[in-house]
């Protein structure tokens, strides 16, 4: 492949191949939303557990710590697992492309909006979940609408039926709205966007 | 012929590799290899070309054991690129 005495029609030929041959694979994202995705349905399935069968468990109190203790149990393995998942994945990586490096941005600034949306709710009075999933429901449609791959986009969007719905349910049913809202934002997006085709 | 494209950028193996890199954050070596089918020795020679006026970066590293090449693009290759895209244009369509 050389030759210096290009026309301009072979000129844009030859931009158009090297960038339309540049289609980048999203599929590895896959598993991290599947990462995401079960390990938080996990923590929201214990919460609903703990909050509708662990009536013993008083004052109430005590029992948020522990709702509070298995969440931040269930992201701190998400985190160990995804350190090691994508220094695995950065190691076959040979395109870093730009919208690689605005997704990273994107959940790297969405991460702590969880911690300080929980905070603000604590400190308020509010249960989280509907300003979480209102979080979760920007970044993910976001992600979605960047890699064009719509049924992301459609979960993500769901995030934000699932966090108003939150709003009219009680408490403890409010966790079971929260593991439908992660099964149908992240796990089945996931599954799909691994199984897709490019 | 076409004397005010840039002659660095005016190169079917240069520019193709400009290309790539102006798609992208950073670009390994191998897949610029792949992607080009060009000869190992001759993308070095065009990427040297290319760093040289400063339009690419090199960052040379080791993974999983093994040297390393890394390739991104500079502002100044950016804006050599858009001049380029704006020349060639200019032949395609002379009116505008």
């Amino acid at each position: 492949m050389e030759k210096n005495d290009l026309t301009p029609e072979e000129s844009f030929d030859v931009i158009n191949k090297a960038i339309a041959n540049f289609k980048i694979n999203y599929k590895e994202s896959s598993k991290v939303f599947l990462l995401w995705g079960w390990m938080l349905t996990l923590a929201s399935v214990s919460n609903f557990i703990l909050l509708k069968f662990v009536h013993s468990m008083e004052p109430w109190v005590l029992k948020g710590y522990v709702i509070l203790g298995s969440w931040a149990l269930f992201i701190l393995i998400g985190f160990i697992i995804m350190y090691f998942m994508v220094r695995r994945m950065n190691r076959t990586k040979k395109v870093h492309s730009h919208i690689d490096k605005f997704i990273d941005y994107l959940w790297w600034v969405t991460a702590p909006s969880f911690i300080i949306a929980t905070f603000i709710c604590i400190k308020l009075g509010i249960a989280p979940p509907p300003l979480m999933l209102l979080v979760a429901g920007i970044a993910t449609t976001t992600t979605g609408l960047v890699i064009k791959f719509r049924p992301l986009t459609i979960g993500g969007m769901s995030f934000f039926v699932f966090s108003v719905a939150a709003t009219f349910v009680t408490n403890e049913y409010m966790a079971l709205v929260v593991s439908a809202a992660l099964i149908c934002g992240y796990l089945i997006p996931g599954y799909l966007l691994k199984t897709a085709k490019e | 012929m076409y004397n005010d494209l840039d002659p660095l950028l005016h190169s079917q193996l240069r520019l193709a590799i400009i290309s790539m890199l102006v798609a992208s954050e950073k670009v390994e070596f191998t897949h610029i290899q792949s992607e080009t089918k060009a000869a190992a020795g001759n993308i070095s020679i065009q990427i040297k070309k290319l760093e040289e006026a400063g339009y690419i970066k090199v960052l040379k590293s080791y993974k999983n054991n093994y040297p390393n090449t890394m390739l991104s693009i500079t502002d100044k290759g950016v804006k050599a690129f858009e001049s380029y895209v704006n020349s060639l244009k200019k032949y395609l369509n002379p009116k505008k």
